[in-house]
């Protein structure tokens, strides 16, 4: 199979199954989760859930990131929060701020919107990348983080790192011509939209499950969140 | 005086001086400062001094070397690249390939017609055998035994087939003729076929491109006719000296991109300021032509300068390829609506379901207990 062929295979055929499974698979696991209800409130609450699941997410959202030291991991083990934080902010960057993926954002859900320059989704993205390498690194020196990493932990660093990795090659056109990147780096999206809903990346939807539950259980006792 | 290919062009009203220019513009096209080895060429000796300019060397070869007989078969196209070829304002190149070139046969340019152009055809092959160069432009149908293109009542296959046994090399001119083109798109009614995929027993260069660059076709033909060997070739069996490079990387818009900076609309101020035309659906990435370097009528202009999005159209399958002004990123094909509702319901009926029995066999194992 050449590489013309190979793109258009990632690009077309591939892409799209590869979509619908994520699609498939995520909603199977998240009406999974929904199906399980809420808990009953036994005893009268003490306060009010909404404004715990409402605090919870502005403390997320504007204070852990920026105020590090109120969070104990911090003073643990640095690394996984700044390595972490870093990569998550790449990730973000990257992949809804870059021209050429905000383009399959257009084509798939019609929306479009501003994206920065290529430099600076460039420098991002190479931090991006070597946070993951220093995560990885940290994962196999730390004793309990080896201790509790077993296969799908590794496979998920892979199919993760792997588009990252060739979608920075193919913007510097490095080793390869262009196209054999590209089809590379859409094989392994591919890969990676597959592997989403069997494994904890799909950490960004029960993200906000968790988040919601866990604030309301907050609010309801009145316990500071 | 032996007939070649320098006083038959002055004996044509070609000057010395465009006759000069000419062989600096193959020169530069063909990407030679000095010429490369050129024992295996069979050239004088005289001329294997390296030190000398290109243009001088190119000059004296194609003056010294015997015209080159070539074979031009017209099947599934629109005759874009006869036409490109033939109304290049560069009147030395039209000479080269129309009068230089001994054009033995080809249905829009040979004056005879119906069966005496198809006996002047036959005739050359018998004469030339194993030495003429066959350039074919439009793609070969199989579908419905050839039905779809016939010539004096013989399918296309079988005209290439039988001319092919006889050339030199054969030269793909066009997109049709190089990966089937048009033709070939979907659903490919006629099952249309690029030469390469039927022709395995002789070298087969693909020059495409729609329609392909003159400058990239003469310069081919040239190549063989002074060296006597076709040009280093990539994996797709283009000429490397034209292919060798994406649009892209020779883009004169190339800036804007690496900036950040493109045109929304085609009539939007990025437009006006000349942006890069990437959102708006360019294939410069993935496309190796020298497009954006030759250009078209004497340099003048090429698609993204004129502020259009490359189409790719030397990559096989354009057509194919994603929507013409949709980003080139962007997936071939968008999930349909209801394709992503039965994924969507499908993922919440088994999800639910599960739910459903393991609350069950909580409840059963509870009781149990």
């Amino acid at each position: 199979m050449n590489p013309q062929a190979m793109l258009e295979f990632a690009r077309g055929p591939f892409f799209y199954a590869a979509l619908l499974f994520m699609i498939f698979g995520l909603a199977y696991r998240v009406f999974t989760v929904v199906a399980l209800g809420w808990s009953k409130d036994r005893v009268p609450n003490k306060g009010s859930k909404a404004s715990g699941v409402v605090k919870t997410y502005l403390k997320a959202l504007l204070i852990w990131p920026f105020i590090p030291w109120v969070k104990n991991t911090f003073d643990r083990n640095p690394l996984i929060y700044i390595g972490g934080g870093l990569f998550h902010l790449s990730l973000f960057v990257v992949v809804i701020l870059g021209t050429p993926h905000m383009l399959v954002w257009k084509s798939l859900s019609g929306l479009s919107w501003a994206t920065l320059p290529l430099p600076i989704v460039d420098w991002t993205a190479a931090v991006g990348i070597i946070a993951m390498i220093m995560l990885l690194i940290n994962r196999r020196i730390n004793p309990v983080l080896r201790l509790i990493s077993g296969p799908a932990e590794y496979l998920s660093w892979l199919f993760v790192f792997l588009p990252m990795v060739t979608g920075y090659m193919m913007t510097h056109h490095l080793w390869l011509p262009y196209e054999n990147l590209y089809a590379l780096h859409m094989l392994s999206v591919d890969v990676m939209m597959i592997w989403i809903p069997l494994s904890r990346i799909s950490h960004f939807v029960f993200y906000f499950f968790a988040r919601t539950i866990h604030g309301a259980e907050f609010g309801k006792r009145g316990v500071a969140v | 005086m032996p007939e070649n290919n320098g006083n038959n062009m002055q004996g044509k009203g070609v000057s010395r001086r465009d006759f000069l220019k000419l062989s600096g513009l193959l020169a530069t096209a063909m990407g030679f400062t000095a010429l490369p080895p050129l024992e295996e060429s069979g050239l004088p000796a005289q001329l294997n001094q390296v030190a000398q300019p290109a243009e001088v060397l190119m000059t004296r070869a194609l003056e010294t070397k015997q015209r080159l007989p070539v074979i031009w078969l017209n099947f599934q196209d629109c005759t874009g690249c006869t036409e490109a070829i033939s109304r290049s304002v560069s009147p030395s190149l039209t000479n080269l390939v129309l009068n230089t070139l001994t054009i033995e046969y080809h249905e829009t340019l040979s004056a005879a017609s119906g069966f005496q152009v198809e006996e002047a055809k036959k005739q050359a092959m018998e004469k030339y055998a194993g030495q003429y160069i066959l350039v074919v432009e439009g793609s070969i149908p199989l579908a419905n035994d050839g039905a779809y293109c016939v010539i004096g009542g013989r399918t296309a296959l079988d005209i290439l087939k039988e001319t092919a046994a006889g050339a030199a090399a054969i030269i793909a001119v066009g997109s049709c003729a190089s990966f089937g083109g048009l033709p070939k798109a979907d659903p490919n009614p006629t099952d249309a076929k690029g030469v390469w995929e039927l022709i395995t027993d002789k070298p087969v260069v693909n020059i495409p491109g729609c329609p392909a660059i003159p400058e990239a076709t003469a310069g081919t033909i040239a190549h063989f006719a002074i060296f006597g060997a076709l040009p280093e070739l990539d994996g797709l069996h283009r000429p490397k000296t034209f292919y060798g490079k994406t649009v892209h990387d020779r883009c004169q818009r190339r800036a804007f991109y690496e900036a950040g900076k493109f045109a929304l609309s085609f009539d939007d101020e990025g437009a006006k300021q000349g942006w890069c035309l990437y959102k708006l659906g360019c294939k410069g990435p993935t496309t190796y032509s020298a497009c954006a370097t030759i250009k078209w009528d004497q340099g003048l202009s090429f698609p993204i300068q004129s502020g259009h999005p490359c189409l790719g159209c030397t990559e096989p399958n354009f057509w194919d390829g994603g929507g013409f002004y949709q980003g080139q990123s962007a997936p071939l094909e968008r999930p349909a609506a209801t394709a992503v509702g039965a994924a969507l319901g499908a993922g919440a009926v088994l999800g639910i379901g599960t739910a459903l029995v393991n609350q069950a066999k909580k409840k059963a194992k509870g009781e149990a207990k």
